[in-house]
C-alpha cells in the first residue's frame, strides 16, 4: 500500500516526461523543453521527501536521509584516508582512555556490594591521629564493652588477621593469611556460602572444633575449585581444623585472606594477654545496624560509649594519641582511599577527551572550509539548514563510530592495566571488566563528540552563497574560521599543559624517591621471610632454629654473612612488629620540661646483622652469640639515639632504661649508623637494637638476611633446602634482594607517574598534530599573500620565521590559558578535598618548555612550505 | 506560451487544494501532471499548483481513502500514476463543495453587505 522510494521516483520521472513531451509538442526544442520542465518542477528530492512524509513519520524520514548521508560520508571519508585515520585514532584514544578509567571507577565506586543490605553494614575503627595511626584496631576487652553497651547495633562481627602455616590439601606447607572471626561475623557481613556452610555461633568458644571457611579466590585458584575439600581436616600450625565451606566471591576486607577460621584455631587468641590486655589491639570490628537504627544514631551512641570507655580506662588511651572512634558504612570504608585518585584520573581522561575532540574539530573545520563550495551548491539546490547539518552530522557520526569501535578495542587492555593500578587503592578494582554499560558509555561519548563536531563548521549563509565560487568550490578563508581554528589549538595546548604539569610533578616525586640514596649497598642482600607456624607462639624448637639455620647457611659457598631480624626494611613498613617502640630513658638524660620522652623503634637482630646490611658500627662492638638480654642485657643504638640522649658524651656503657615492661636496664655496647627501614628517603632514625635471644621482640624474629658474594637469587634453593631440613614444616616466603624490595615499594608511585605521563604524552601528541594542522591550514590559505610578499621583496627566511612565531604564539597563549585554568581547577579541588599538592616551578617550567618546543617542531613543516612558495604558482592558485 | 505575469497569479487559499483536486477528478482518472494542468487551464492560468504541493496532496488524499492510484501508461508512453475518485472521495467532494459555497456566501455578506439591511 505504501509507495516505496522507487515508486516515488518513478512518479516524478513520469511527470517530467509528460511535461517535456507536451512542451516539445508545443514547438519547443528538446533541450530547452527539458530545462524548463526541470526548472518548473523544482528540487526533486525535496518534493519526493514531502511525498514520503505523507506516508512515513518525520523520524523515519530523517533517519532515511541520515542513512543516505552516512553512505555518502563513508565514500567521501575513504577518499581522504590520512585525514580520516588521524581523526579516528585521535577519537579512539580519547574514548578508549575514558571507557577504561570509567570501568574501573564503576567497579570500585558505583557497583553494589554482594553483602546483604550493604547499607546497614558498618565498619568501626579507632584512629589515633596523635601518633599518626588511622586505624588502631580494637582489643578484645574493648569489643566486649561495645557488645554489652550498644543498642543500635544488632550484632558485631570481629576479624583479626593471623598468618598460619597450612599443612594439608596434599600440598607443601605454605604460609597463608587467615582471618580469625567470631561466630556472628558472616551473619553481620551478610555473606553466603557457595559450598558447605559458613561459621556460626556454635563455632565460638574454647570447646568448639576447629573450623575453616575457604575464600572463593583461594578455592578457585590454589585448589582448582575442588569440591571434595569440604570435610577435609587440615593443620593450621599446631592445631587441626575441618574445612566446612567455601565463601561466595566478595570484597576481601579488611585483608585479602585465603582462609577464615574460628577463634579456637588460633593459639594466640587463647593467650591471657589477648583476652585481658586493653591495649593488645589486633581486631577489626564490623556491625549490623539494629532494625530502625540509623547510621547517625549508631554513630552517636557508639561515640558516647567510646567516650565513657576512654574515661574509665585512661591508661589505655594516652592523651597524646588522641584516640577517636570513626564509623562509616563498609562501602564508604572500601571506596574512600580510591575515590580521590580515581576522580583525578577520570578528570585527566576527560581532559584528554576534550583535547581529542577539539583536535578533530580542528581537522573537520579545516576540511569543511574546503567543502564550503560543496555545501553552498547543496544550499543553492534547496537543501535546508537541517539537511546541511545532517550531512555534517553523518560524517562526524561515521568518524566517531569508527573512533568508538577502535576505542573499545583499546579499552580492553587499558582496563587490565588500570584495574591493576587501582587495586593498590581498593581491592574492588580487581574485577573491573569491559561490559555492556561501558559499551554504552563509549557509544554515548561518540554521539556527544559527533553532535558537537557537526556544529563546528559554519554553514554557508544565504547572503554568502553568492560570494563562493560554486563550480570550483574554491577556498576563501574567513577570519572567523581562522580564529576558531586558533581557539581550538589553544584549548589543546592549555589542556596538555595541565596534564603535563601534573605528570611533571609526579615524575619529580618519583625521581626524588628513586635517587634517594640509602647510603647502603643492598643489591647483594637477600631477605627471606621464615614465619613461625602460628603468630607469637614461641616454643623450644623455634629458639634453636635461628642459630642452627644461620650457622648452616653461613657455610654455603658464596655466602658472606647471615643474620636474623624482625623487619625487612621497607617491605615490612607499617607492620605490627615494626610499630613497636620504646620510650627512651637513660641515666644522665633528663628531658627538658614539657618535652615528651622520644620514642625509638625497637628491633631484635642477631649477631652479624649490621655486617650483612652494610651498616657501619661507629663505636663499640656488634652483638655476639653470647649476648643474652636476660642475664646481662645489652643494646646497640643508632647514631641519632646516641646524639639525642648523650649530646656531649660517649654513649658506650651507659644504661638504657626500658619503659616497656619490667626489664632490667640495658647496657649500650655499640653505636651504629641510622638505618630508616620505614622510609625510602632516609631520615634521622631513633632505633634501639636488642639481641634476638631473650629480647622483648626477639621471639618474633622471622626474617633471614643473607649477603651474597655473587647472584643472590642463586642462593634461594639451597637456603630453602637447609631450612626444610631443620624444620620440615617451616614455610619459606618472599625471597628478594633489598634492592628489589625498594623498587617494589615504589611501584604505586611509578604507576601513578606512568599513567599520568601516558595521558600527558597522548595529550602532547594530539596537541602537536593540532598545532601543525592549524598552521598548515593557515599557510595554505595565505598562499597568495605570501606570494605577493615574496614578490615585493620579503625573503623566504622572513616568512619562515613568521610561521614559526605563529606556532609559538599559539603555544604561549595556550600555556597562559592552562595556567589560569589549572589554577581555577586547583582552587575548586582544594575546596572539595582540602589540600591539593601543587606542581613545583620546575614541573611548570618544564611543561611549558616542552609545549613551546613541540609547537616549534610542529611549525617547522608549514614554515618550510611557506618559504618554498613559488610566486607564479601562488598567483595562479586562486 | 500563454502565462499570466506572476503578479496576476492568485495564491491558493489554505485548504482548497484538496477540494480542487477532487473536483478535477470528477470526470475521470488523471495523472498528477494532468491534474496540475487542469487546475491551471480551468482557472484561466490564474491558479498554478506547485508540484511540491500537488504531489504530497495527492498522496495525502490517497492515504485518507478519497482517491485511488493505479499505474498506467500515459500519452507520452511513460508509466504514470493515475488517480481516480473513490466513493468516499465523491462524498467528500460534495461536503467540501457545500462547505465552500457557504463560506463564499458568508464572506460575500461581509465584504458586500446588502443595501438597506
Amino acid at each position: 500500500m505504501r509507495p516505496d522510494e522507487s515508486d516515488l521516483n518513478e512518479e516524478i520521472r513520469g511527470h517530467l516526461a509528460i511535461d517535456i513531451k507536451e512542451r516539445i509538442d508545443r514547438g519547443e526544442d528538446p533541450v530547452s523543453a527539458r530545462r524548463a520542465a526541470l526548472m518548473e518542477f523544482g528540487y526533486a528530492p525535496a518534493v519526493r521527501d514531502e511525498m514520503r512524509r505523507v506516508w512515513y513519520s518525520r523520524w523515519y524520514d530523517q533517519t532515511e536521509a541520515l542513512a543516505r548521508d552516512v553512505r555518502f560520508a563513508l565514500r567521501s571519508l575513504t577518499r581522504a584516508k590520512a585525514l580520516t585515520v588521524t581523526m579516528v585514532v585521535t577519537l579512539a584514544l580519547g574514548i578508549g582512555a575514558n571507557t577504561a578509567i570509567f570501568s574501573v571507577v564503576r567497579s570500585v565506586l558505583l557497583r553494589p556490594l554482594v553483602n546483604r543490605d550493604a547499607d546497614r553494614l558498618i565498619y568501626i575503627r579507632q584512629t589515633a591521629r596523635g601518633i599518626g595511626t588511622e586505624n588502631l584496631t580494637f582489643s578484645v576487652p574493648e569489643i566486649n564493652d561495645f557488645k554489652s553497651r550498644a543498642t543500635t547495633i544488632a550484632a558485631f562481627g570481629d576479624f583479626s588477621t593471623v598468618d598460619f602455616t597450612v599443612i594439608g590439601f596434599g600440598q607443601k606447607p605454605r604460609l597463608v593469611k587467615a582471618g580469625v572471626v567470631n561466630g556472628s561475623f558472616f551473619e553481620v557481613m551478610g555473606l553466603r556460602p557457595v559450598l558447605g556452610r559458613l561459621l556460626h555461633a556454635a563455632d565460638d568458644g574454647p570447646a568448639a572444633a576447629g573450623a575453616v571457611v575457604l575464600t572463593h579466590r583461594f578455592w578457585t585458584t590454589a585448589l582448582h575449585s575442588d569440591p571434595s575439600v569440604i570435610g577435609q581436616t587440615i593443620r593450621l600450625g599446631p592445631r587441626p581444623a575441618t574445612v566446612v565451606g567455601v565463601l561466595e566471591p566478595s570484597v576481601p576486607y579488611p585483608e585479602e585472606t585465603q582462609l577464615i577460621a574460628n577463634v579456637v584455631t588460633s593459639p594466640h587468641h587463647s593467650l591471657a594477654m589477648m583476652k585481658t590486655a586493653r591495649t593488645h589491639r589486633m581486631t577489626e570490628l564490623f556491625g549490623r545496624l539494629a532494625p530502625g537504627a540509623t547510621l547517625e544514631a549508631a554513630r552517636a551512641e557508639l561515640s558516647s560509649v567510646h567516650a565513657s570507655i576512654v574515661r574509665e580506662y585512661p591508661q589505655a588511651y594516652s592523651a597524646r594519641a588522641h584516640v577517636q572512634l570513626q564509623i562509616s558504612t563498609l562501602r564508604d570504608q572500601l571506596t574512600a582511599p580510591a575515590q580521590t585518585i580515581l576522580l583525578v584520573l577520570l578528570t585527566a581522561t576527560a581532559v584528554v577527551f576534550v583535547i581529542a575532540c577539539s583536535n578533530v574539530a580542528n581537522l573537520i573545520l579545516a576540511r569543511s572550509v574546503r567543502r564550503e563550495g560543496e555545501l553552498a551548491v547543496r544550499a543553492a539546490l534547496g537543501a535546508g539548514r537541517v539537511a546541511l547539518r545532517r550531512t555534517l552530522l553523518a560524517e562526524s557520526l561515521v568518524m566517531c563510530t569508527g573512533g568508538a569501535i577502535l576505542g573499545l578495542v583499546l579499552a580492553q587492555p587499558l582496563v587490565t592495566v588500570a584495574s591493576r593500578y587501582a587495586a593498590r587503592f581498593s581491592v574492588r578494582a580487581l574485577d573491573a571488566t569491559v561490559d555492556a554499560s561501558v559499551l554504552w558509555l563509549g557509544a554515548g561519548l561518540a554521539v556527544i563528540a559527533a553532535v558537537l563536531l557537526a556544529f563546528v563548521p559554519r554553514l554557508p549563509s544565504s547572503d554568502r552563497t553568492a560570494s563562493v565560487g560554486l563550480a570550483g568550490g574554491s577556498v576563501r578563508v574567513t577570519a572567523g574560521t581562522n580564529r576558531r581554528l586558533r581557539i581550538f589549538a589553544t584549548i589543546q595546548i592549555a589542556c596538555s599543559f595541565v596534564l603535563l604539569a601534573g605528570a611533571g610533578m609526579l615524575i619529580a616525586t618519583l625521581t626524588a624517591l628513586q635517587t634517594a640514596n640509602t647510603g647502603y649497598d643492598m643489591r647483594q642482600v637477600l631477605a627471606i621471610d621464615v614465619p613461625p607456624s602460628a603468630t607469637a607462639v614461641v616454643d623450644a624448637t623455634r629458639s634453636a632454629f635461628f642459630p642452627e639455620a644461620t650457622r648452616r647457611i653461613g657455610e654455603l659457598p658464596g655466602v658472606q654473612g647471615v643474620a636474623a631480624g624482625v623487619v625487612v626494611p621497607w617491605r615490612d613498613r607499617g607492620s605490627s612488629v615494626s610499630a613497636i617502640g620504646v620510650r627512651l630513658a637513660a641515666e644522665g638524660y633528663q628531658p627538658a620540661d614539657g618535652e615528651e620522652r622520644p620514642t625509638a623503634q625497637l628491633r631484635a637482630v642477631s649477631a652479624g646483622f649490621f655486617k650483612v646490611m652494610g651498616v657501619p658500627i661507629l663505636a663499640g662492638r656488634d652483638f655476639t652469640d653470647e649476648d643474652r638480654s636476660d642475664t646481662d642485657p645489652v643494646a646497640i643504638v643508632s647514631q641519632s639515639v646516641a646524639k639525642r640522649l648523650f649530646p656531649n658524651a660517649d654513649a658506650i656503657d651507659r644504661r638504657l632504661h626500658s619503659t616497656l615492661g619490667t626489664a632490667k636496664p640495658r647496657r649500650i655496647i655499640g653505636v651504629v649508623a641510622d638505618l630508616d627501614d620505614q622510609n625510602i628517603v632516609q631520615g634521622p632514625t631513633l632505633t634501639v637494637y636488642e639481641p634476638i635471644r631473650g629480647g622483648l621482640v626477639g621471639g618474633l624474629a622471622n626474617r633471614l638476611f643473607i649477603r651474597a658474594a655473587g647472584d643472590p637469587s642463586m642462593l634461594v634453593p639451597p637456603v630453602t633446602r637447609i631450612i626444610r631440613e631443620i624444620s620440615a614444616d617451616q614455610a619459606v616466603e618472599r625471597p628478594a634482594t633489598l634492592d628489589d624490595v625498594r623498587a617494589d615499594v615504589l611501584t604505586p608511585e611509578r604507576l601513578n607517574t606512568f599513567v599520568f605521563s601516558a595521558l600527558g604524552g597522548i595529550a602532547l601528541l594530539i596537541a602537536v598534530v593540532g598545532v601543525a594542522g592549524v598552521l598548515a591550514f593557515s599557510v595554505g590559505a595565505r598562499m597568495r599573500e605570501f606570494g605577493v610578499r615574496l614578490a615585493v621583496g620579503s625573503t623566504p627566511r622572513d616568512l619562515r620565521t613568521e610561521v614559526l612565531w605563529d606556532g609559538v604564539r599559539i603555544a604561549a597563549f595556550g600555556i597562559a590559558a592552562g595556567v589560569a585554568g589549572g589554577y581555577a581547577v586547583v582552587r575548586i579541588a582544594a575546596g572539595v578535598w582540602g589540600t591539593v599538592q601543587l606542581p613545583g616551578a620546575l614541573s611548570l617550567i618544564g611543561a611549558a618548555l616542552v609545549l613551546i618546543g613541540a609547537a616549534a617542531v610542529a611549525s617547522i613543516m608549514p614554515a618550510m612550505r611557506a618559504s618554498r612558495i613559488d610566486v607564479l604558482q601562488a598567483f595562479r592558485s586562486d | 506560451m500563454a502565462t499570466h505575469a506572476d503578479d496576476q497569479r492568485l495564491e491558493l487559499l489554505q485548504g482548497t487544494l484538496d477540494m480542487l483536486i477532487l473536483r478535477t477528478l470528477q470526470w475521470g482518472p488523471r495523472h498528477g501532471h494532468g491534474i496540475g494542468q487542469a487546475i491551471r487551464t480551468q482557472s484561466d492560468d490564474l491558479l498554478k499548483v506547485e508540484t511540491g504541493s500537488l504531489y504530497p496532496a495527492l498522496h495525502r488524499l490517497v492515504k485518507r481513502g478519497w482517491l485511488k492510484a493505479d499505474w498506467g501508461v500515459s500519452e507520452a508512453n511513460q508509466r504514470a500514476k493515475y488517480y481516480r475518485l473513490t466513493a468516499a472521495g465523491k462524498a467528500q467532494l460534495v461536503r467540501e463543495q457545500d462547505r465552500w459555497s457557504r463560506l463564499v456566501h458568508a464572506i460575500g455578506r461581509i465584504m458586500n453587505p446588502a443595501p438597506g439591511k
